[in-house]
C-alpha cells in the first residue's frame, strides 16, 4: 500500500515511524483539505437559517451524514454526530432506559470511556455492573458472556477490537446471544471502525459509537449509530439549540430524528473531514486495509517474539489487530518509549486509558504499545524490532 | 529522581539568558520539590533526560549504555554532587571576586583577571592573543638602559599577583643586565588601582617612584579599602615633597600620561596583570625569578 505521500506530516518528518495510531491517526491532505472547505466555501450553520449559504451547509452535512453511515452500512437516520467515541458511549450510558431491566455487562478489559459512565451509574445504584474477566488469552470465552446475559440484562457494551490486546470480541455472536435474552448491545468501535469494514445492519448492533481521528479523520468528531427504533427511545442528555420541534413555556417537543442528540451549533468542518476520511478509506478499500493489516499484525508479533517481549493476550489470536501491547525486560514502559523515541519510533506507553484492564492482564506497571494503520510498511515493523532489540541489551 | 537537580541547577543559569529554557527550568523545579519532599517526580522530565542520555550513548557504545542504564541512579548521585560541588565552588570564586578583585583568593597564585563582563578592555582571554607593545621606551623605567633585553611590564598596584611578582621584579633589575620599563595597567576589579598608579607616576617626576612603589605594595590592602588617604601617608612616608606631589596628585597631572599606558595595554590585548614582554615575548601571571630569568637568558641568546 503506497498513501504516505498523502500524509503531509509523513513528508515534515520523513524519518518518522509513526506507530500511535491507536491512540490517534495521522490525517490525509483530502481531510484537511475538507476542513479547509467548511471554513471557505460554506461556513454558515445548518438546519437553522433559511439563507443560501445555510441550505447549502445543511444540504452537504445531510450528505456527509449519508455518506459516513454508508461507510458503517448503517441508515443515516440512526447517526448522531458527537465529539468523539466517548461522548457516544455517555450518550448511552446516560439516555438508555434501564427502569425495566437494570443490568450491563461489559468487560474489564474495555476503555475508560465505557467503564466510567457504567461505574457511575452502578454507584449511584441506577444499574447492576457485570465486569466480565478475561483468561490468560486476553479474551473472555462465549462461554461465560452466554452464562452471564440473562433476562436481567439491559445492555452488553463491550468493544469489537480491544485497544489494549488488539483482539477483538466476536461482536456478531455476542450480539446474537444478547438479543435472544432480549438484551441491546453497544459496541466501541473506537479500534474496530478505523481497521475493518464494519456492517452496522447485518451485525445487529443496537448502538456503535467511534472517533473520527483514529481513521484518518479531523480530532473532535465522532458520531452514534443506532438502530433508528433507538432514536426515539433515548433521552438526550444534551439539551439546546437544534435538538426541539416546538418549545413552549410550559412545554418542549424533541425532535423525532438524531438530531436530537445533536445539541449546539455542531462541528461542521469536522463532520466534513470525517466524510472525507470515509471517502478516503473507501477508495483504498477496507478489505485493502484489512489485508495490509493483517501483514503488519504477524511481521509485528514476530517482531515482538524475536526480542523475547511479554506481550499481552494471545498474539496469534484470529482477528488480531496490527496493535501489540508489550513490556520488553522489566523496564519501565516510558523508558522504552523514551528510547525509542530518540530513534524516531512513535510508540504509546503506560496504561491506555484502560488501567483495570491492563492490571487484569498482569501489567501492573502499564505496557507499550505499537499500533499500526495504512501508512505503516513491513520496513517499519522491522525497525522497530530493531530498536528493540538494541535497547534489550541495555537491560 | 536526583538528575533533576542538575537539570534545575544547569536549566536555571541558562533560563537566565535565554526564556527558551524557563518552562523546563520551572518543570525541572517542579520535580526537585517533589524529589526532595520524596514524592516521584511527575513531570517525566527525568524519564526524558535519562531516555536522551542513554540513546546518546547508545550511538558509540552498546556495553557503555547498559553500564549507564544499570547504574543510572548512581550516576545520577555523581553528577549531582559533582554539580553541587562545582556550584560551591563558583560561588566561592564570586565571594573571592568581591572579597579581593580575583576569583582565586588573596593568597592565590596566577593572574588578576579582567572582570569582561563590567569593562570596556576587551574580551582577549589567551596569551597567543597578545600583541607586545611597540613603545618600550616610556613607563617608569630601570635597570640597564643599553641592554639588549628589554622587560615590559603591565601590572597594577592594587592587584596580588602584581604584588607577589614584585620580588622576582627587584631581583631581575638588581641582576642588571635588562631594561625594565614598568607600565600601570590598573585593572578595574581593583579598586583604587588608578589612585595608586598616579602617585606612583607623581613620585616618578620627583625621582621617587621605587620608594613609593614599594610602600604601595607593602601595604596593598590598606590602599585598596581606604584609596586616598593612605597613598598620601605613604607617599609622605616616602619621603616626597608633599606640596609637589598634592599640586600633581590633586591636580591628575599624570591622568593623561595614565590614560596612555591603559590605551597601550588594551593595544597590546592585555587581559590580566602581571603581564610581561621579554622581547617581546609574553608572559601571564606571576613569575618565579627563575622563569625570568631563563626567559632573559633565552632572549639573550636570541630565542
Ligand atoms: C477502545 C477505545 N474506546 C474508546 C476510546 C475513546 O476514544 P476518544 O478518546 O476518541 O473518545 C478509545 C481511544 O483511545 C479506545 O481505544
Amino acid at each position: 500500500m503506497n498513501v504516505r505521500n498523502d500524509f503531509p506530516i509523513l513528508g515534515k518528518y520523513p524519518s518518522l515511524t509513526y506507530l500511535d495510531s491507536a491512540c490517534t491517526s495521522l490525517k490525509p491532505r483530502a481531510v484537511i483539505a475538507a476542513q479547509d472547505e467548511y471554513y471557505e466555501e460554506f461556513g454558515a450553520c445548518a438546519g437553522r437559517s433559511a439563507h443560501s449559504l445555510a441550505r447549502k451547509t445543511s444540504g452537504k452535512i445531510e450528505e456527509c451524514r449519508e455518506g459516513i453511515a454508508k461507510f458503517l452500512g448503517a441508515k443515516a437516520g440512526g447517526l448522531a454526530f458527537t465529539k468523539n467515541a466517548t461522548e457516544g458511549l455517555n450518550l448511552v450510558a446516560n439516555s438508555f432506559d434501564f427502569s425495566k431491566r437494570r443490568q450491563v455487562i461489559t468487560t474489564i478489559l474495555e476503555h475508560h470511556s465505557v467503564l466510567l459512565p457504567l461505574m457511575r451509574l452502578r454507584d449511584e445504584g441506577k444499574i447492576a455492573l457485570e465486569m466480565l474477566r478475561p483468561g490468560g488469552d486476553g479474551m473472555v470465552a462465549i462461554e461465560e458472556w452466554e452464562l452471564k446475559i440473562d433476562r436481567n440484562t439491559a445492555l452488553v457494551l463491550t468493544n469489537n477490537a480491544n485497544n489494549t490486546t488488539g483482539i477483538g470480541h466476536d461482536a456478531n455472536a455476542i450480539c446474537k446471544i444478547a438479543h435472544e435474552s432480549g438484551a441491546a448491545v453497544c459496541i466501541d468501535g473506537a479500534q474496530g471502525v478505523p481497521h475493518r469494514k464494519t456492517d452496522f445492519a447485518r451485525s445487529g448492533f443496537d448502538f456503535l459509537c467511534f472517533s473520527g481521528h483514529k481513521m484518518l479523520g479531523p480530532t473532535g468528531i465522532g458520531a452514534i449509530a443506532m438502530g433508528e427504533e433507538w432514536v426515539g427511545k433515548m433521552r438526550p442528555f444534551l439539551l439546546g439549540g437544534g435538538t426541539v420541534k416546538s418549545v413552549s413555556e410550559a412545554k418542549m417537543e424533541m425532535l423525532p430524528s438524531t438530531e436530537r442528540f445533536e445539541a449546539g451549533i455542531q462541528n461542521y468542518s469536522g463532520i466534513f473531514g470525517l466524510a472525507a476520511a470515509c471517502g478516503y478509506l473507501n477508495k483504498i478499500g477496507m478489505g485493502k486495509v484489512e489485508e495490509h493489516e493483517k501483514k503488519l499484525a504477524s511481521l509485528l508479533a514476530g517482531a515482538l517474539e524475536g526480542v523475547g517481549a511479554k506481550i499481552l493476550g494471545n498474539p496469534r489470536a484470529q482477528n488480531h489487530s496490527a496493535l501489540y501491547s508489550f513490556n520488553v525486560a522489566g523496564a519501565k514502559p516510558h523508558d522504552i518509549a523514551l528510547l525509542l523515541d530518540r530513534k524516531d519510533i512513535a510508540v504509546r506507553s503506560g496504561f491506555f486509558c484502560a488501567q483495570p484492564g491492563l492490571e487484569a492482564l498482569g501489567a501492573r506497571q502499564g505496557a507499550v504499545r505499537a499500533s499500526c494503520y495504512v501508512y505503516n510498511s513491513e520496513q517499519e515493523v522491522k525497525r522497530l524490532g530493531e530498536a528493540l532489540q538494541e535497547i534489550g541489551k541495555l537491560y | 529522581m536526583v538528575l533533576c537537580i542538575v537539570a534545575f541547577v544547569v536549566l536555571g543559569v541558562m533560563s537566565v539568558f535565554s526564556a527558551k529554557y524557563r518552562p523546563l527550568a520551572k518543570e525541572a523545579f517542579r520535580c526537585v520539590f517533589r524529589t526532595v519532599t520524596f514524592r516521584p517526580c511527575d513531570t517525566g522530565l527525568d524519564d526524558r533526560i535519562k531516555a536522551e542520555v542513554l540513546s546518546r550513548v547508545m550511538r558509540f557504545s552498546l556495553p557503555a549504555a547498559r553500564l549507564a542504564n544499570r547504574h543510572f541512579q548512581t550516576l545520577s548521585w555523581v553528577f549531582v554532587l559533582l554539580t553541587l560541588g562545582s556550584l560551591a565552588y563558583s560561588a566561592l570564586g564570586i565571594y573571592n571576586f568581591y572579597q579581593y578583585g580575583n576569583c582565586d583568593g588573596p593568597q592565590a597564585s596566577g593572574a588578576c583577571i579582567l572582570n569582561y563582563l563590567t569593562s570596556d578592555y576587551g574580551r582577549f582571554s589567551s596569551p597567543t592573543e597578545l600583541i607586545a607593545p611597540n613603545d618600550t621606551a616610556n613607563g617608569i623605567v630601570a635597570g640597564d638602559l643599553g641592554s639588549n633585553v628589554t622587560v615590559v611590564e603591565f601590572g597594577c598596584f592594587t592587584c596580588p599577583y602584581t604584588k607577589q611578582d614584585e620580588p622576582a621584579v627587584q631581583a631581575l633589575i638588581a641582576d642588571g643586565s635588562v631594561k625594565y620599563i614598568f607600565k600601570p595597567f590598573p585593572l578595574p576589579g581593583h579598586p583604587y588601582s588608578r589612585d595608586a598608579a598616579n602617585a606612583v607616576l607623581c613620585a616618578d617626576r620627583q625621582g621617587k617612584s621605587w620608594e613609593l612603589r614599594k610602600l604601595v605594595f607593602d601595604h596593598q590592602e590598606a590602599c585598596a579599602k581606604g584609596g586616598v588617604l593612605p597613598i598620601k601617608i605613604l607617599a609622605e612616608n616616602a619621603g616626597l615633597n608633599m606640596t609637589q606631589f598634592d599640586k600633581c596628585f590633586d591636580g591628575n597631572l599624570t591622568s593623561s600620561e595614565l590614560d596612555h599606558y591603559i590605551a597601550q595595554g588594551k593595544a597590546s590585548h592585555i587581559y590580566a596583570t602581571p603581564t610581561f614582554f621579554i622581547n617581546g615575548k609574553p608572559f601571564v601571571g606571576v613569575k618565579s625569578i627563575e622563569e625570568l630569568r631563563e626567559a632573559v637568558r633565552r632572549a639573550k641568546a636570541g630565542r
